[in-house]
């Protein structure tokens, strides 16, 4: 018998709209189901049903069995028995879904002693053994300390831990990974398999991801629009995807093209250290953190040696560090030194607090960095401008493209109101209504759209209408910080594809920052990876992807979720 | 997600709970089986009426609200007279009429003062932060302190009685509420990448701060300002009664329920009876509305 059986499931709203359409997906004993779609998909409503979490109100229709029983029309108490011994679920922030004022052990243990009339000691005993199942490295110090006190991952490993102390047969998995890090969701992706492996469960892998689904899951059903568009072997469906959506959806998915022969531009790529890639590279600098890591004077040398042609933006010595109240001031960025060709794209690749978007707030003049220079064009740019004409002169050199699309445009302004204005500042001579007219037009936005209020609007559009902002203004280098990031995959490839086209067409020069490798594959000719503040690795894209000299930049290749990547395996 | 250490925190220290003034926590919370359209309707129905009886009163009112009619005191409700008259013979319904006149103008002057000073203040405090904020946020507590009420029985002390003395120092008492509002919500909006946009994109901070995010937080700062009228209504009334505001012979509803007092121990109740309905009746309208706003705003924010 299966663990879960949905078969025929649809869900109506009261209004009438029909969010799901006849789902049918069964999980067996020890296998791991993908459940894969973009926002919206229904994704997450489907594997809800399974635990009799659903909409209020809503109407449902088909069948959901878990172990032979049927979840639909379920009693209360009922499915709390379920929910207690059969189905488990790991949500996707584990910062929301755990009361922050009662200690991790108050947390874990909560279930046992109120449902099942479990001692405090045999409850207490559960949550230790179940702390070590999750590799957690104290459990009896983090029994007794409070959520604030662990890290996001530490944190998801004890929801986990929480999810498995009824023993379920089923884990429900929503999202587990994607508030986490890269090298972080390797780890916790690992765990799972292996808990999947050692207890026998079923689980139920929810991710908008293909990469990550393929590296971990052994079946997958794609969904889009509350429809299974396509189902079948993992591996089977990566490499011959059937359906068009799915075909669409493994074209987009940047991660899983990191292996992609791309040709090298650059002859010395092969070279392990980063000596052949700064010289090689031409202009490229990565001092003194990457001097650390192997690459010598040579670096130093070329740019010293070249002098001629000025590259657009030279970062030079800048540091930003934060006074924290009661605790030693935090790096965010030590002396990084880096400089950018006029034409080209660079890549910063790091993990949160890597201080790449404090990088880029200096940049553009939002902070003022406490050492070093920023030149753009030949221009000192550190620090915030003062005045109006430092103020408008900064912004011609620099515009930036925010990370999250629902909060860089003003609410109350549409958004043809929003480019002009911003056009009509540094007007010129020229016509800020035409300008508007005609960028809105290029980055794809309809008549309609374009006198749009911005909540009207999808991420996507959004952040296309932030990129017209910003081109209004005709600035010399564009900063994208984490600019794709909030968005689906399929509107990313758009979006990344809007990018290369316009560097084509403007001669643009663009820092793109992103914690994705495989998004800075296909955008950045040239990347450096930031640690803690320190540029760890610097060099052109694809030497640095496919010989990484650091440690750390291998550790984040290999996090990088892929079907290939081994995780599937216990250990 | 790379945000950082320090910049992320969302609140600067001078936010901690302040004691509240006794005034503004006597809300009508209405239940929520009332809350919706029916309640919103009526209450928008009696705010009309006192709106136009205010301003057509020298048209619609049957008689000078002044004339004194010895003959005929505390002469029940009539053809003549549908709301009877006072201890003077003076017809009720003109003088209610004219009464509701002082008793919303009042109010109005006192919510657009302290709105207006409320959200610059406020504004102000919250984009230059720094010692600004500290000094500002000392002074709201000050006027925190002071209930309303005393800070306007002081000003008629200083300078005499009337309407004006008391509107004004209301508004300065009723700023700080408005203020701290604002405040908060000029932080909270701050924080928001599209301000930082804004200055990416070259526009000055002054610029960004009274064209962009002072019509953002001017809804819901609106919402409460309508509350603060209920408030206002009453505490201005409560000043009449005590004969500090609007004076004879002009009516006003506060001072209609003073001077109706000598007859409640005669057992004309009718005199006192009136104009206090017709307070309670006007705060909790603008009570009902005022939340409606808030809920609707707030709706449309999440």
């Amino acid at each position: 018998m299966s663990l879960l059986e949905i078969s025929q499931l649809t869900l109506d709203l009261p209004g009438g709209k029909r969010l799901l359409h006849g789902i049918d997906l069964t999980v067996e004993p020890g296998r791991t189901v993908g459940l894969v779609g973009e926002s919206g998909s229904g994704k997450s409503l489907t594997a809800r049903t399974a635990l009799g979490l659903f909409p209020e109100k809503a109407k449902l229709g088909g069948s959901v069995k878990v172990d032979g029983t049927e979840v639909l029309g379920l009693s209360g108490s009922a499915l709390r028995a379920l929910r207690l011994s059969d189905v488990a679920m790991v949500f996707q922030d584990p910062r929301a879904g755990i009361n922050p004022v009662r200690t991790l052990g108050d947390h874990l243990t909560e279930a046992l002693r109120l449902g099942e009339g479990v001692s405090g000691e045999a409850a207490r005993k559960r949550a230790m053994e179940l702390m070590e199942a999750v590799r957690l490295p104290r459990p009896e110090k983090h029994f007794h300390q409070y959520p604030h006190e662990l890290s996001g991952g530490q944190l998801q490993r004890i929801m986990i831990a929480g999810a498995l102390m009824g023993n379920p047969r089923l884990l429900v998995c929503d999202e587990p990974t994607t508030a986490l890090d890269v090298t972080t969701q390797a780890e916790i992706v690992r765990l799972l398999a292996t808990l999947r492996d050692e207890r026998g469960m079923g689980m139920l892998f929810i991710t908008h991801d293909l990469g990550l689904a393929g590296a971990l899951c052994d079946d997958v059903v794609v969904l889009a629009g509350g429809r299974v568009q396509e189902r079948g072997d993992m591996a089977a469906v990566l490499a011959h995807p059937t359906a068009e959506y799915t075909q669409r959806l493994v074209a987009a998915t940047p991660s899983l093209h990191l292996d992609d022969a791309v040709p090298s531009v650059v002859s010395g790529a092969s070279l392990p250290d980063g000596a052949g890639s700064a010289s090689a590279g031409g202009r490229h600098e990565a001092a003194p953190a990457a001097s650390q890591a192997g690459a010598p004077e040579a670096g130093r040398g070329t740019l010293a040696g070249d002098g001629v042609v000025e590259p657009l933006l030279r970062v030079e010595g800048v540091r930003r560090t934060y006074a924290v109240r009661g605790k030693d001031p935090v790096t965010a960025v030590a002396d990084a030194s880096f400089v950018i060709p006029r034409g080209s794209a660079l890549g910063v690749v790091g993990e949160s607090g890597s201080g790449k978007s404090t990088l880029a707030r200096m940049v553009v003049g939002l902070e003022t960095p406490d050492a070093g220079t920023i030149t753009v064009a030949g221009k000192d740019r550190t620090g915030t401008p003062r005045g109006r004409e430092a103020r408008l002169a900064h912004a011609r050199s620099v515009q930036m493209v925010f990370q999250d699309p629902y909060l860089s445009l003003d609410p109350r302004i549409p958004v043809i109101r929003a480019v002009r204005d911003a056009a009509a500042l540094h007007a010129d001579g020229r016509d800020a209504a035409a300008v508007a007219k005609e960028l809105l037009d290029r980055v794809g936005l309809t008549a309609e759209q374009q006198q749009a209020l911005p909540r009207t609007l999808s991420g996507g559009q959004r952040q296309r209408v932030a990129m017209a902002r910003a081109l209004a203004v005709q600035p010399e280098l564009l900063v994208m910080d984490e600019a794709t990031s909030a968005l689906d995959v399929s509107v990313q490839a758009q979006v990344l594809q809007l990018v290369t086209e316009l560097r084509a067409e403007r001669g643009l020069t663009v820092l793109f920052i992103s914690h994705d490798l495989g998004v800075v594959r296909r955008v950045c000719d040239e990347t450096l990876v930031l640690r803690r503040g320190e540029i760890v690795e610097a060099g052109p894209t694809a030497a640095l992807l496919d010989h990484p000299a650091h440690e750390y930049t291998r550790l984040l290749l290999d996090s990088v979720p892929r079907p290939d990547a081994g995780w599937r395996l216990a250990g | 997600m790379t945000a950082p250490v320090i910049s992320n925190v969302p609140e600067p220290s001078s936010d901690e709970p302040t004691p509240h003034r006794p005034a503004p926590r006597v809300r009508w919370k209405t239940p929520r089986w009332m809350r919706g359209t029916v309640l919103v309707w009526i209450a928008a129905v009696v705010l009309v009426v006192a709106v136009l009886c205010a301003v057509l009163a020298p048209w619609l009112a049957p008689y000078d609200p002044d004339r004194i009619d010895l003959m005929n005191q505390y002469a029940s409700p009539s053809a003549a007279h549908w709301l009877g008259t006072d201890s003077l013979g003076r017809d009720m319904l003109s003088r209610m009429m004219h009464g509701a006149r002082t008793a919303l103008l009042g109010p109005l002057l006192v919510v657009i003062g302290s709105s207006i000073l409320g959200m610059l203040l406020g504004l102000l405090a919250a984009w230059r932060g720094g010692w600004v904020d500290a000094v500002l946020a000392r002074l709201f507590d000050l006027l925190f302190a002071f209930p309303a009420l005393l800070l306007a029985i002081l000003a008629v002390a200083l300078f005499g009685k009337g309407l004006v003395a008391p509107v004004i120092a209301m508004a300065i008492a009723y700023a700080p509420i408005v203020a701290r509002l604002t405040r908060q919500l000029v932080l909270a909006e701050k924080q928001r990448a599209y301000v930082s946009a804004y200055r990416v994109q070259g526009f000055g901070g002054g610029w960004i701060a009274l064209n962009r995010v002072l019509p953002n937080v001017t809804p819901v700062v609106g919402a409460q300002s309508t509350l603060n009228f209920g408030y206002v209504l009453a505490e201005l009334a409560g000043l009449s009664f005590l004969g500090l505001g609007v004076q004879a012979p002009q009516s006003d509803w506060g001072s209609m329920i003073n001077e109706a007092q000598v007859g409640l121990l005669s057992g004309h109740y009718l005199p006192a009876i009136i104009p206090a309905v017709a307070v309670v009746l006007v705060v909790v309208a603008v009570n009902i509305l005022g939340e409606e706003f808030a809920e609707r705003i707030g709706g449309n924010k999440a």
